[in-house]
């Protein structure tokens, strides 16, 4: 099964180019070639024990022929020339047939060749210390003998892109990746909770060295056992203080991929057609930037090679406009944002968000609190779902606590947050100074999960809310 | 079998205490529609190795696509060069060893996938798209041809061959407020019905159009339809009798073995000899697969192991029963094969006419339930009003609130339509003691 071949990722830009030039010469209106390399750490334990060690490096090519207003991809886990051109032939095969001619692309030509900037790069760590960081933040939580399983985890991704296009882009970029956590749960007799903690970023392993691995590990565990106590949620319409985790959840869920440009020349959002039109409360803004320094979603560039941008997505309450790639921007005749994103060489390129967050407002949050007479306060979230045709979204919180009367009371265990996205986000009254931005995975609708982050201030609004039992 | 590790990777298994080598190559083809047209066509090949290794307590792991000469003495020394810096575990259980199969092999390969071109995914794709009453603004059919093979230092030397047909459909009606449909296929044969998707793709897409929203809250029973409850069952039930989540003190019934954990109703196996996406005589360490009672009369009967746990039940695995690519580049985990749910004797319109007051969901917006907990609160798309015996009216925008582990103890019915979606084969069950909440 492993033919002859002596190319390797970093030698592949001259077969990128000759790809490029054979997908134009088989009648490609435009053509891209991108080779990646992916080289993974990951580290895990279970009570003190490792239960992962794990180093990986996966790569290959994905070749893109753009043809009568549509795409044929060609893909290949392997740099030989011969193999790139197979994919590259592919590629047009796959783009031929029925189309929509006559539908022009707006490609950036850029020439750069770039490495990440970070302060430590992994490369330049050894394995021990990655693993004693491991095993300090499992070690950390070992507070309680109502903590029954504690789990500590250092990943690692470096991301060594090439990208040549038919329009003269040559572009070579370095994405890094790094994120340490720690995830305990307690129990006591039938009852089980757990709780999370831990950075994420573009950065190197500054991340780890900066973080008190102890002090995250401690606190997620001592919270872990405090949260067996807490009460089931209430349920109904009311007041709700998102965190900047729930926040983000908000923002990306309910907002985020109904502004994804695709969804708009499919006409399966809500929002199409609504530039211009109010959407949210005076106190709302709310953007996609992939240009954050140091976040979880940032790239230099998109994966089409669209340098990443930032977009306003409502501005004052008032809706902006959409993420584009390549091509929803050619459908709709805007530029191209740097949102054309895939998870890795061998899946689809689409619009996708990089790091999408609510602007910040100018209440502290222990005002915001006190000035609350009876609401819920989030910490953290679990996961959300979008609802781009429905204008409503789901969001899954860890836990809560009870504001009564200005004050926080009860700790209330995991429940759901929903509603309709414009109604919540006009009931958006108040919203603190600062902006968190916390990383994750996106999978639209299904599959093909990409690194982004999502965040934003404390914010109260009104929402329902369902107690889980 | 054509696939097979590159004599290094062979040579190495026996320099360690014990050691194995995972290798899977798999063609790939998809087909998108977006707004109602064929937009993307996509062909892709992958292929991978992992090598992994204990030696002297210590351990070593590493994974590559091969795509270079150098590939496979890469992952050798990656693997190497993690095993030399790993602390010594206290207990380390060895890989598989040969065994016999216990399971006749299950017809997991179509030649029709393997023939399938990018034309034929076309003309499938533009028969939905020509079926359908309603817009279908995103939807994709993807196949694919996996093989792989595992062999190790204790002369395991197995191999798998498998296909994949997945097909993930949404709809949406021509209308102001259009709500949306969502229909899955989910096989390992070419056997979607395209005339079929796209009368049920109209079907949702019409009865979500016509939702109203829900206000109020009330406590009733929910029913749900295979496609549904498929995934609610894997996440709670599937995690519950994991045997990793047993072993760490995760699943609430880690000490239920030979205990009523469900309804007298519930019998559910794991059974990798029918036709199903993971079904397979092998795991992807090795060792045998079997048919395993899971529930029997709403008692457990056991727990799905892999090596790591030891006392494997045959269900440590690689490959996925949705993604296709990438196989070798995920350490095994265990997995259920092919959950089935006995089936009943009640009709849905049996189901409905028993029901005092209940929703039977159509569709949530992501049918899961807490792995740990069981608890879940869903986001209802649409569902049906059920009072006094019939259907009154269709809502929206409610939550659906309750405990899966605490549901399977309360089952009302179960239906006579069992379907099989991914690795999960479910009739229709009604539940008590849930609750809905809305505006």
């Amino acid at each position: 099964m492993q033919s002859a071949v002596l190319v390797k990722a970093e030698d592949s830009q001259d077969v990128l180019h000759k790809a490029v030039g054979r997908m134009s010469d088989l009648g490609a209106e435009f053509a891209d070639a991108k080779s990646q390399t992916i080289r993974n750490v990951g580290i895990s334990s279970m009570n003190g024990e490792l239960r992962q060690l794990v180093r990986k490096s996966t790569g290959g090519v994905c070749l893109r022929a753009w043809m009568n207003g549509r795409w044929g991809y060609g893909t290949a886990t392997s740099f030989d020339p011969a193999a790139v051109m197979r994919a590259a032939e592919d590629a047009v095969r796959n783009a031929s047939g029925d189309g929509r001619p006559g539908m022009e692309l707006e490609p950036s030509a850029v020439r750069r060749h770039e490495r990440a900037h970070v302060r430590i790069h992994p490369d330049s760590v050894g394995i021990d210390e990655k693993i004693s960081a491991v095993l300090e933040l499992d070690s950390a939580q070992g507070v309680d003998p109502k903590v029954v399983n504690r789990m500590g985890a250092y990943s690692e991704e470096i991301k060594d892109n090439l990208l040549v296009n038919s329009a003269g882009s040559d572009l070579g970029w370095e994405e890094v990746r790094t994120l340490c956590r720690a995830m305990s749960v307690a129990a006591d007799g039938g009852r089980m909770e757990q709780y999370y903690g831990g950075p994420d970023s573009t950065l190197g392993f500054e991340v780890v060295k900066d973080s008190d691995l102890e002090l995250i590990g401690r606190t997620t565990a001592e919270e872990a056992v405090k949260t067996l106590s807490a009460e089931r949620a209430p349920s109904g319409q009311m007041t709700v203080i998102s965190d900047p985790m729930v926040s983000g959840l908000l923002a990306h869920e309910a907002m985020g991929h109904a502004s994804e440009g695709d969804e708009i020349t499919k006409r399966r959002s809500f929002l199409t057609g609504a530039v211009g039109r109010r959407v949210a409360s005076e106190a709302i803004t709310m953007y996609d930037n992939g240009t954050v320094p140091g976040a979880h979603g940032s790239v230099p560039f998109d994966d089409e090679g669209t340098p990443s941008g930032c977009t306003k997505i409502i501005d004052k309450g008032v809706y902006t406009g959409y993420m584009h790639s390549l091509e929803t921007a050619a459908r709709l005749g805007c530029r191209p944002t740097g949102n054309g994103r895939a998870e890795n060489f061998g899946k689809r390129t689409w619009v996708r968000m990089t790091n999408t967050y609510f602007g910040p407002g100018d209440w502290e949050k222990d005002d915001l609190v006190a000035d609350t007479r009876r609401g819920i306060l989030c910490d953290k979230m679990v996961n959300g779902m979008e609802d781009p045709v429905g204008g409503c979204f789901e969001a899954k919180c860890l836990r809560g606590f009870l504001i009564e009367n200005g004050e926080v009371t009860r700790m209330v265990r995991s429940f759901t947050l929903t509603g309709k996205s414009v109604e919540i986000l006009s009931s958006a009254d108040a919203l603190t100074r600062e902006v968190v931005l916390d990383g994750g995975m996106c999978g639209k609708g299904i599959e093909d999960w990409v690194r982004v982050s999502s965040g934003g201030p404390y914010m109260r609004a009104r929402m329902i809310v369902g107690g889980g039992q | 079998m054509s696939v097979y590790p590159d004599d290094r990777a062979i040579q190495a298994l026996k320099r360690y205490d014990q050691a194995e080598v995972y290798v899977s190559e798999t063609v790939v083809r998809t087909v998108y529609i977006d707004g109602s047209r064929i937009s993307n066509v996509e062909t892709k090949v992958d292929s991978g190795m992992m090598f992994r290794m204990t030696d002297g307590g210590r351990t070593g792991k590493s994974s590559v696509s091969l795509n270079s000469e150098g590939a496979v003495q890469d992952c050798l020394d990656m693997a190497e060069s993690v095993l030399s810096r790993s602390p010594e575990a206290k207990s380390l259980n060895g890989y598989a060893i040969p065994a016999s199969p216990r399971i006749p092999a299950p017809d997991v390969w179509d030649r029709r996938v393997e023939d399938a071109s990018a034309e034929d995914l076309r003309e499938l794709a533009r028969q939905v798209i020509d079926n359908c009453r309603v817009d279908i603004p995103r939807a994709q059919i993807r196949v694919s041809c996996t093989e792989s093979r595992t062999v190790n230092g204790n002369g395991v030397d197995v191999g798998h061959r498998s296909t994949l047909v997945y097909g993930h459909f949404t709809s949406m009606a021509r209308l102001e407020h259009p709500g949306e449909g969502m229909e899955t296929y989910h096989g390992t044969g070419l056997d979607l019905d395209p005339v079929a998707i796209a009368e049920s793709l109209s079907r949702k897409a019409e009865a979500a159009a016509g939702c109203r929203e829900y206000k109020g809250s009330e406590k009733l029973s929910m029913i749900l339809p295979p496609s549904e409850l498929g995934d609610m069952l894997l996440s709670a039930v599937g995690s519950a009798v994991n045997g990793e989540n047993r072993k760490y003190g995760r699943s609430r019934w880690a000490g239920s073995l030979g205990e009523k954990v469900a309804s007298d109703s519930l019998t559910v196996v794991d059974d990798p000899s029918v036709r199903a996406p993971l079904s397979c005589v092998y795991d992807d360490e090795g060792t045998p697969a079997e048919r395993k009672p899971v529930i029997e009369g709403g008692v457990l009967k056991g727990f799905l192991n892999d090596t790591f746990c030891g006392g494997s039940t045959g269900n440590g695995m690689r490959r996925s029963s949705v993604e296709p690519q990438g196989a070798y580049d995920r350490t095994p985990t265990i997995k259920p094969l092919n959950l089935v749910v006995k089936p009943g004797s009640m009709p849905l319109d049996r189901i409905i006419e028993n029901t005092d007051s209940g929703i039977l969901v159509e569709k949530f917006a992501w049918p899961e339930a807490d792995e740990l907990t069981g608890r879940f609160g869903l986001n209802v798309r649409c569902g049906y009003v059920v009072r006094k015996g019939e259907v009154v009216g269709t809502v929206n925008n409610a939550l659906l609130m309750g405990n899966m582990l605490d549901a399977v103890a309360n089952i009302e019915m179960i239906g006579n339509d069992p379907v099989q979606t991914g690795v999960v084969t479910t009739p229709t069950m009604s539940f008590s003691g849930t609750e809905l909440v809305g505006n």
